[in-house]
């Protein structure tokens, strides 16, 4: 286990190696999270929406305070496949989709970290209707903060079998794009999943995209009601436990297959 | 011209001990016209591969690029899988007991790099202490002797980015033997390296086969490495091996050239040379090219210095890598 734990230690690390990068990180978060809010309350001065503007207001801030989670690709890793620098983590005494799922769960925890506490701290003190609203009860926040940990374990998951399948085709980009524009979408991230249609939200809830920041933030608005919190939270969990064997297949076949390149 | 590894005495299983090994690969290549379809091409890597390595040996693996022999490496590492033949390495199979083999051996991959680019040299090697789960007694003791022996004491702090290409080869290595590996592999590890840091690393190889009895495998493209470090010597040639044996031997079959540099006080005309002499001319000085199997020296200095007074005289062996080369091509690779 220490060998895993020691990753997050590095991550850490990383981090603060480039502290301008965090900086500008966060203003252009914080850049799109007014200009987002900005059109949502332009839309709902012309119609009002079912979702009040206050929780629309609050799903923009934690999409975009916890955005590193979505959608950070570790460009170390992609590269080590491309270039065949994965020859060192393939003579490693660990085991290697723990040790890919262990560097991509401290890539999206220690990145965002940093980024989100003075985000979230700049967007409690927005006027109401514009920042971050207070959760819906503590019950409420323990419940989104059990689900934000869960849809995490999911999403990594879910990067790591595409870092599988990185591996078969070589490169990235692709696979990545493909990967980004899905995610995107299918998060919330583009449009709060709450103002999709009723009956696509039905289907869109359901997909592992949903699972890292809608459904938490659901549960921190109080749009999902406290009695459906063990139903997301197994939810979460199935997909958790299909998409990490599916990943462990994937790479024991792909260790088989396996050619380095670059001689 | 196929050769058969050394052979050893009884039934004793050697250190590493490959068997009939035959690796392929598959290359898509592009068409000449037309960009959507491509061809299928195999590549036979290694052909019927076979070779003994017994503990505490400092072995040299030659042979020009693209002979296979990183693929013998990756193979020996566990990391690949050969299609044909078995493969031991002190009684594992590399690739079946993969966790269990590499805790026990150490890599270099000259033109790769293990260490993280952004963090302080240390870091990475806390990083691989808990990797290969070295106890912290342990690894204090060991980095210490590393890194007085790697002279690395001022940049363990420093960020690797920041390192020189010498610096950061040898931090590889001291990452590389951190866990005090029985088997090092080491793939061109003075690629890029200016003479001091070559000399250095090549002492502390020295010193870490002696003292430690670390068996080392090593591959590299600079025959001053082998010459100096190894007594060992293997060739790989399109995937076959081709020589094993001391790299004395080796060197003495192709060593069939002298060249005697000389230049005269005065100018002069050199005559009644030895037959299978050569003469060329390089400014003022001659070169004389003979063959010390056809022709004595005494013969040639003689007839040298009845051409008039020297001013300069040389005589010369060819470089190993000219003998390399021309062991290359007289092989046909």
């Amino acid at each position: 286990m220490r060998a895993y734990y020691s990753i997050f230690r590095m991550r850490r690390r990383m981090e603060t190696q480039y502290r301008g990068a965090v900086l500008g990180g966060i203003i252009c978060q914080v850049f799109f999270g007014l200009i987002l809010v900005a059109v949502y309350r332009a839309m709902y001065a012309g119609r009002p929406q079912s979702m009040p503007i206050e929780h629309v207001a609050s799903y923009v801030w934690l999409q975009q305070a916890f955005f590193r989670m979505l959608l950070s690709n570790d460009p170390d890793l992609l590269d080590k496949i491309r270039t065949g620098g994965i020859a060192y983590d393939l003579c490693r005494p660990v085991h290697l989709y723990g040790y890919y799922y262990a560097r991509i769960l401290a890539q999206k925890l220690m990145g965002s970290l940093l980024r989100a506490v003075p985000m979230l701290a700049f967007a409690l003190l927005l006027p109401r209707g514009w920042g971050l609203s207070l959760p819906a009860g503590a019950p409420a926040l323990l419940c989104a903060l059990a689900a934000l940990a869960l849809g995490l374990l999911c999403m990594s998951a879910l990067e790591n079998l595409t870092m599988g399948f990185t591996m078969r085709t070589l490169d990235h980009r692709g696979m990545q794009a493909m990967m980004n524009l899905l995610t995107i979408t299918f998060s919330g991230n583009l449009l709060p999943l709450t103002l999709f249609p009723d009956s696509w939200q039905r289907v869109i809830t359901l997909l592992p995209y949903a699972q890292l920041l809608d459904a938490p933030i659901r549960l921190y608005t109080g749009d999902s009601a406290l009695s459906l919190a063990p139903g997301i939270l197994l939810l979460q969990a199935v997909w958790t436990v299909v998409l990490v064997l599916a990943g462990c297949l994937l790479w024991r076949v792909n260790q088989r297959r396996l050619i380095i390149q670059g001689g | 011209m196929a050769v058969q590894p050394q052979k050893r005495q009884g039934f004793a299983l050697s250190y590493i001990e490959v068997r009939g090994v035959n690796k392929f690969f598959t290359v898509r290549k592009k068409r000449s016209r037309g960009a959507l379809f491509r061809e299928k091409e195999t590549v036979h890597a290694l052909k019927d591969l076979s070779l003994d390595i017994e503990q505490g040996e400092l072995v040299g693996y030659i042979g020009p690029n693209g002979a296979g022999k990183s693929t013998t490496v990756k193979i020996l590492s566990g990391i690949l899988t050969p299609e044909e033949g078995t493969v031991t390495v002190g009684g594992r199979v590399p690739w079946i007991s993969r966790k269990n083999h590499v805790r026990r051996i150490g890599v270099v991959f000259g033109q790769r790099s293990q260490l993280w680019w952004d963090v302080p040299i240390q870091d990475s090697f806390s990083l691989l202490r808990d990797i290969y789960r070295v106890p912290d007694g342990a690894y204090q003791k060991r980095l210490g002797e590393l890194t007085e022996a790697l002279q690395l004491g001022d940049l363990l702090r420093t960020p690797l980015r920041l390192c020189s290409l010498g610096q950061r080869m040898r931090a590889e290595l001291c990452g590389s033997l951190l866990h005090s590996p029985e088997l090092l592999f080491l793939d061109e590890p003075t690629i890029g390296l200016d003479a001091v840091s070559k000399l250095a690393l090549r002492d502390f190889l020295r010193w870490e086969n002696g003292q430690r009895g670390t068996t080392i495998l090593l591959t590299t493209h600079d025959m001053e490495d082998i010459t100096a470090l190894s007594s060992r010597v293997m060739v790989l040639g399109h995937g076959r091996l081709l020589y094993d044996g001391a790299m004395r031997d080796l060197l003495a079959r192709y060593d069939t050239q002298r060249t005697a540099a000389v230049r005269y006080e005065a100018p002069v005309e050199l005559s009644g040379l030895p037959a299978g002499c050569q003469v060329a001319r390089q400014g003022e000085t001659f070169l004389v090219t003979y063959s010390p199997q056809a022709v004595a020296a005494g013969e040639v200095l003689e007839r040298l210095r009845l051409a008039g007074p020297i001013a300069e005289l040389t005589i010369q062996p060819q470089s190993v890598d000219h003998l390399i080369a021309r062991m290359y091509r007289e092989m046909e690779l």
